[in-house]
């Protein structure tokens, strides 16, 4: 399978940064993807995304040794905090989330079912004629990656994406990766919270200090779950279960 | 450092006419624990701000030790109650973690003394000469959070002290407020939080909240395992009470270290299969 995206020997430094903050990664993402990224704090998950996405130089300046390629024509970023995102030119949700369609000059009727598409697939609908600016942090959330989806990304970045949302609707967006994924996208997700990325994710990678130092399926890179960690230090021998279903499943009886 | 009682007494309060607390009343005492859940717009994050005394009820009472809250100014009680904000950001603006921590100390007159040893508690020694806006997210939340324990209160008052927490991150916001909570009277505790798994680790009791009223007041251990009071409220039972339902295990356990205790004589599969 072609690569959408893929980086060799990536390392990247922001301007006026003294030491990169990713340094040699190599990285491949292929349509059907939802690929985790983790790390500790300040261990390079953003940037990660960044480059992915190719925001990381193009718009955020800086220096990218290495090279990236791919077939990808379109990435849709999601950043952490989703009031930075908004254009600040829409009276309404549906014309924040069309707003990306109708830049890259498609047909009304086009662009209005897009945006219709993805309100639906983030549950939504009813904010449509809402303002924006009035909409609370979970709600807003929800409107930025639709505006995102809307698009027809060939990749999907996200970074924290359920930091602004409530339990149930943090699960809810989790909930819905897979099904984009499997529509032809690939997701990328950058984040903290192992308990539903684990549930979601076909791949995780690993950073430390903006290198790569693990990757592969799920149960191998992403066992720092409470269940896994609870395992582990019960003696349940790898691979370690990585959410409670596949804990008690593990338990003999 | 001794904690205080707060009691809250028929506490109302509303924004212009939306009323969010309805009637408050709740005891939590000296050196208890408290986890304060509810969906949004129960009034929680309402009902910290009277504690605190950056608003006042419009009828009933509040009070913090032999303090009327009412009667306090802000400043004032900052000297026994210290308030982390849910949106940290809110509170940081020196140019460095290191002096926004030590901010809180001086303002109180008292030396900086306990400023290093709470950095290296929550895991920021290593970024203490850096901006705080230089900073992850993340971590932005340890620095308020450094920034109040600092200044030593005898009643911490938390609004999601744990979201957008990494596992280590949250266990260390656990170990420093047992730390806190130990010893024969320790700090009085009231942490508004969606992070169950941080509820579990470090509060015994959890007060309910709905429509600006208190809806339950129960053991933590008790309402944990309670997957149907739970689940009107939008959360699930954490990873440890999962477990414990799952597989029976004696003694609701709710601390990690309880449910690996449980497993540790256990059996384990090599596969699911």
């Amino acid at each position: 399978m072609t690569a959408l995206i893929a980086l060799e020997h990536v390392s990247f430094t922001y301007p006026g940064a003294a030491r990169p903050a990713l340094t040699d990664v190599s990285l491949e993402l292929a349509a059907g993807d939802v690929l985790v990224v983790t790390g500790e704090t300040g261990a390079g998950a953003s940037t990660l995304l960044l480059v992915l996405a190719g925001f990381a130089p193009r718009v955020v300046g800086g220096h990218l040794s290495g090279s990236r390629s791919g077939t990808a024509q379109r990435c849709g970023v999601v950043f952490a905090r989703p009031w930075t995102q908004l254009t600040g030119l829409c009276p309404t949700v549906r014309d924040e989330v069309a707003f990306g369609p109708a830049s890259l000059g498609r047909p009304r009727d086009a662009v209005l079912a897009a945006a219709g598409r993805a309100l639906e697939q983030l549950r939504i609908p009813h904010l449509a004629d809402r303002e924006p600016g009035q909409l609370s942090g979970g709600e807003l959330q929800r409107v930025v990656v639709a505006a995102a989806l809307a698009m027809g990304p060939d990749v999907l970045a996200l970074d924290d994406p359920a930091a602004e949302l409530d339990p149930e609707a943090a699960d809810a967006l989790y909930d819905l990766l897979p099904a984009i994924a499997r529509a032809g996208t690939a997701v990328v997700v950058a984040t903290p919270d192992l308990e539903r990325a684990a549930r979601v994710a076909t791949r995780g990678v690993v950073l430390d200090a903006g290198r790569l130092v693990a990757q592969g399926a799920p149960a191998e890179v992403l066992d720092a779950t409470d269940a896994a960690v609870i395992a582990r230090a019960a003696g349940c021998p790898p691979p370690l279960p990585l959410d409670v279903p596949a804990l008690v499943r593990r338990v003999a009886r | 450092m001794n904690g205080c009682e707060i009691r809250v007494a028929g506490a109302r309060f509303a924004y212009g006419a939306q009323e969010a607390l309805r009637g408050i009343d709740l005891t939590i005492g000296a050196g208890e624990q408290v986890a304060l859940v509810g969906p949004n717009g129960a009034g929680k994050t309402t009902l910290t701000r009277l504690l605190v005394g950056l608003r006042r009820p419009s009828a009933g009472r509040v009070t913090v030790g032999d303090w009327d809250v009412s009667r306090k100014r802000p400043d004032e009680m900052a000297r026994r109650v210290g308030y982390a904000f849910q949106h940290s950001d809110q509170q940081l603006f020196a140019r460095t973690v290191e002096s926004d921590v030590a901010f809180g100390p001086r303002c109180l007159g008292r030396s900086a003394g306990a400023v290093p040893g709470v950095l290296e508690e929550l895991g920021l020694t290593g970024v203490a000469h850096l901006h705080p806006y230089d900073v992850p997210g993340p971590m932005r939340k340890l620095v308020a959070l450094a920034g109040v324990l600092a200044m030593e209160p005898c009643v911490l008052v938390l609004d999601e002290p744990t979201a957008g927490l990494d596992r280590a991150q949250r266990l260390r916001v656990v170990a420093a407020l047992a730390r806190r909570a130990a010893g024969g009277e320790g700090v009085t505790m009231l942490a508004v939080s969606h992070d169950l798994a941080f509820v579990a680790e470090a509060a015994a009791r959890v007060v309910v909240m709905r429509d600006g009223r208190v809806a339950a007041d129960r053991p933590a251990r008790e309402l944990l395992y309670d997957r149907e009071a739970l689940a009107a409220l939008g959360l699930r039972p954490p990873a440890t009470a999962q477990i414990g339902m799952a597989l029976g295990l004696a003694g609701s356990p709710i601390h990690a270290r309880e449910v690996v205790d449980a497993l540790r004589r256990t059996e384990w599969r090599r596969t699911a299969e």
